[in-house]
């Protein structure tokens, strides 16, 4: 999944990689601080590298502009002055930011329209997809692990369907269930983002992969949990099988398991560009793909900024999970400022 | 002097075709009823809503619905009245009279005169408004003047013969619309006088129009008059043809367009929907060989890449008989300047091939058969842009590389690239041979763009051709309103450049497709320019 990943839409690996990151709870106003500081910085970074990255693409913003239809030195002067591409390149991307800084966004190339707005209407529909998506696999990979976790047959069954699950390219799942469910069992609408129907199958097509790869972590951490010390103790009180997977077994499994979801997240902005365009859904993926072909710099940068946003956003979520399903992050904290 | 071109009255043809509602596909039995919604899924989605800078062919079926024209086509090509009602040209060919219809109104109200139409030209020649198009028929324009509300007169610099094709293609934007922040983007205010109006756009999902009430001046060669039969025809855009089918074949929508040829089975002699395609016009998809780079500099390369290759036989097995094969520079669709006598005069012959490789001094086999010079290996780079790449080319070129090497021990090496890529390498002739077809609105111009050397105007001329010969055919060709002269002079220029220079290698020719639910009726292409026409006269069975 990760390789269908465009450079715009996977900033700042190192923020991922840094992870486990310890939120204290001394020294608070300074761990915001620099919290947000990094944020910052994370969104210059994820800027930057974008602007530096289209501008070493082959072809030219005027050629791409222009396309196959007549060039004549006016025209080329026209585009140029219009977009502001005749100043110096270090210039454009000082104006850039201060544009950004004011909240301008600026007007895409290729679409005419402007960048913001652009944006806006665009990321409620992939938002949606998203969240349903995230569900979808959260559903998966808890069901799947709870009711296999250390049971050999329906352990090797539900191992087998998420290998086949992950493996499966994600535009061909999208039109084996349209097929199933749309066209032949009517069930479900083939397209747009209108009613919530039109929801369930883009959501199974873009989540199931993701349960997937979270169900198999989830069931492995699950596993040693339960043959941790603690689990015969449990027993021993005579709680069911099923309560002591669900409320004590699930917790320590999950840190492995949020982990990589929070990071898994981020790819579902990616794997949406697909699952949009199979089911003709609106949503940021498509147009970011566009503007990465058509050298739409104003549109990449502003998907760019958002992206890294929700990666900060995210690993900041992951962090203050932690700390509620593990108290030995919180009592480390505790015993540092001692 | 002027002389008058009456269209109603005037030359036969025109008469006959305005006289008899002739619209390509056309099924109207029954009598039509008024309402309804109609769904059509749609391959593309138009980058701009603003006809004027919009030049994608396939967005033009749902951008017609809100936008018109001076003039309408004939099959033949002729003109019938549309927004004009009469046009006149001076013997000179430097100055066109439009007679202008006053009842019409934009979406807006904005009154339609021939102020607004001159607006539309002048606009049109600014290049901070339509880039690239202002270079194209405007920029002939020196003038565009209103002389009174329903006398529009624009004057030429020199004569320029595809103009009034030109001309009678622009859609007429309301004065209003130039002052809206929507301009470059298009949408609602930008306001039009079409049989609808767009209502909703909802980027990446779909576009509704409603029907405008106050239509009463369809082109003389429209199904009906008056205002259209739906109430409303939404365009959902949905980009993978298997989803399309299965759309359709489910009852989720009721029109599709662009059916793969493995699907049009479902839909051909199944009486539950209807299935009809219309060729293109412009350039087939051809194989343009690069004449100034590499081996296929030399002419007898070119020549054998013609000869090694049965594309009878390819085509027939790769579209399952469902795509025409191509010969000339033109489509058979271009009726006006298409000369059919180039079909079956070059072709399939591998021992030519092999003889002209041998000639050429390809004479050696390396190991894995492949023809070699001096130690290098014959290969010709195909640089395929990613962003034409539809319609089963892929598998195309891949049949097409096999035969080339089985035949004839020709290299051929297929390079998929970014739109990025392909600009910078066409721009630079790092190419051996790029395939490309083109779908314009305007006839003949086409070899214009191809043929012409490129800081001249050949700004797709992917052979790289600077023969003078070929630059003053063309020359020739453009200050004559002689179409027969034109014709002669074109069908030169394709046995130039396909039997003696071999500049290209023609494939197929593409072509539009519609499939439709049996209730659906009217729907089908636009005269002569043969492309999906609007929701005009669709209506509604039962």
């Amino acid at each position: 999944m990760e390789s269908r990943q465009t450079s715009a839409l996977s900033p700042a690996p190192a923020l991922v990689a840094s992870r486990p990151f310890k939120l204290r709870r001394n020294g608070l106003p300074v761990q915001i601080a620099s919290r947000i500081g990094s944020g910052l910085l994370v969104l210059w970074a994820a800027v930057t590298l974008s602007f530096v990255s289209v501008h070493l693409a082959p072809g030219d913003i005027v050629s791409l502009l222009i396309g196959e239809q007549l060039r004549t030195p006016e025209i080329e002067a026209a585009i140029r002055a219009e977009w502001g591409l005749d100043e110096p390149v270090l210039w454009q991307y000082l104006r850039y930011l201060t544009r950004i800084l004011h909240g301008d966004f600026g007007r895409s190339y290729l679409l005419q329209t402007d960048v913001s707005q652009l944006v806006l209407s665009q990321i409620v529909p992939t938002l949606k997809l998203t969240a349903a998506a995230l569900f979808v696999a959260i559903l998966f990979a808890v069901t799947s692990a709870v009711l296999t976790a250390g049971r050999r047959i329906p352990r090797s069954i539900a191992g087998a369907l998420e290998l086949t699950l992950v493996s499966t390219p994600s535009f061909w799942l999208g039109i084996l269930l349209l097929y199933l469910f749309s066209f032949t069992l009517k069930l479900f609408p083939v397209s747009g983002d209108r009613s919530f129907s039109a929801l369930v199958l883009p959501a199974l097509a873009l989540g199931l992969p993701l349960g997937a790869v979270v169900g198999q972590v989830l069931r492995q951490g699950l596993e040693r949990a339960l043959e941790e010390p603690f689990a015969l103790t449990v027993r021993s009180w005579g709680t069911s099988g099923l309560v002591l997977r669900l409320r004590h077994g699930l917790r320590h499994a999950a840190l492995p398991a949020v982990t990589l979801t929070g990071w898994l997240v981020g790819s579902l902005l990616s794997g949406a560009v697909i699952t949009e365009s199979v089911f003709g859904r609106p949503g940021l993926g498509r147009v970011t793909v566009e503007a990465v072909l058509g050298h739409d710099m104003p549109v990449v940068l502003a998907v760019a900024i958002l992206s890294a946003f929700t990666y900060v956003m995210l690993s900041t979520l992951v962090d203050i999970l932690y700390l509620l399903l593990d108290p030995r992050l919180r009592d480390e904290g505790r015993e540092a400022a001692r | 002097m002027i002389t008058r071109r009456t269209l109603l009255g005037g030359a036969g043809a025109t008469a006959l075709a305005a006289a008899a509602p002739s619209r390509v596909g056309a099924q109207t039995k029954g009598a039509p009823v008024k309402g309804g919604s109609l769904t059509w899924g749609v391959e593309t989605e138009p980058s701009t809503l603003n006809p004027h800078l919009n030049g994608q062919a396939k967005a033009k079926l749902i951008l017609r619905n809100a936008y018109e024209t001076l003039l309408a086509r004939t099959p033949d090509g002729g003109y019938v009245p549309w927004l004009a009602k009469d046009y006149a040209v001076s013997e000179d060919g430097r100055i066109y009279t439009f007679t202008l219809r006053d009842d019409v109104s934009f979406h807006d109200g904005e009154k339609f005169d021939a102020a607004a139409v001159a607006l539309n030209f002048t606009k049109l020649k600014e290049p901070t408004y339509s880039g690239s198009i202002s270079a194209g028929h405007v920029s002939h324009v020196s003038e565009a003047i209103a002389v009174d509300p329903r006398t529009l007169v624009l004057k030429l610099s020199r004569v320029y013969a595809p103009f009034l094709d030109g001309a009678a293609g622009i859609e007429i934007l309301s004065p209003k619309s130039f002052a809206s922040a929507q301009l470059k983007a298009g949408g609602p205010e930008i306001a039009g006088t079409g049989p609808f109006r767009i209502e909703r756009y909802v980027k990446g999902q779909e576009i509704r129009f409603v029907r405008n009430e106050a239509y009463n001046w369809a082109p003389a060669n429209a199904g009906h008059q008056g205002p259209a039969w739906l109430d409303r025809v939404t365009y959902r855009f949905l980009p993978e043809a298997a989803v399309r089918t299965g759309a359709l074949t489910s009852g989720q929508v009721d029109v599709i367009e662009g059916i793969s040829g493995n699907d049009a089975g479902l839909f051909k002699d199944n009486p539950e929907f209807t299935y009809q395609s219309a060729l293109n016009t412009g350039t087939p998809y051809t194989l343009y060989l690069n004449a100034t780079r590499g081996p296929t500099e030399d002419v007898r390369v070119r020549q054998a890449v013609l000869a090694a290759i049965d594309v009878e036989r390819v085509i027939r097995s790769v579209y399952r008989g469902e795509r025409q094969r191509a010969w000339g520079v033109l489509t058979p669709a271009d009726t006006d300047f298409y000369d059919r006598s180039i079909e079956g005069s070059y072709g399939f012959d591998p021992k030519r091939a092999n003889r002209l490789l041998d000639e050429a001094g390809w004479s050696s086999r390396d190991a894995e058969g492949f023809r070699t010079k001096d130690g290098q290996r014959l290969s010709i780079e195909i640089v395929q842009s990613q962003a034409t790449l539809r319609d089963q080319r892929d598998v195309l070129l891949q049949a097409v590389q096999a035969q080339a090497r089985q035949n004839a021990g020709l290299d051929l090496v297929l390079r998929y690239v970014d739109a990025g890529t392909y600009t910078t390498r066409q721009n630079d002739g790092q190419y051996g041979i790029i395939p490309n077809s083109t779908t314009t609105q305007e006839n003949g111009l086409t070899i214009y763009f191809h043929y012409l050397p490129r800081n001249k105007g050949g700004s797709i001329n992917y052979s790289r051709t600077e023969a003078p010969e070929i630059s003053a055919w063309l020359d020739e060709a453009a200050s004559t309103l002689d179409t027969k002269k034109r014709f002669e002079i074109y069908a030169r220029l394709q046995r130039f450049a396909l039997l003696e220079q071999a500049y290209g290698l023609p494939l197929y020719v593409p072509e539009d497709q519609i499939a439709a639910s049996a209730r659906v009726k009217g729907v089908g292409f636009r005269p002569f320019k043969r492309l999906p026409e609007n929701a005009y006269d669709i209506w509604l069975q039962g």
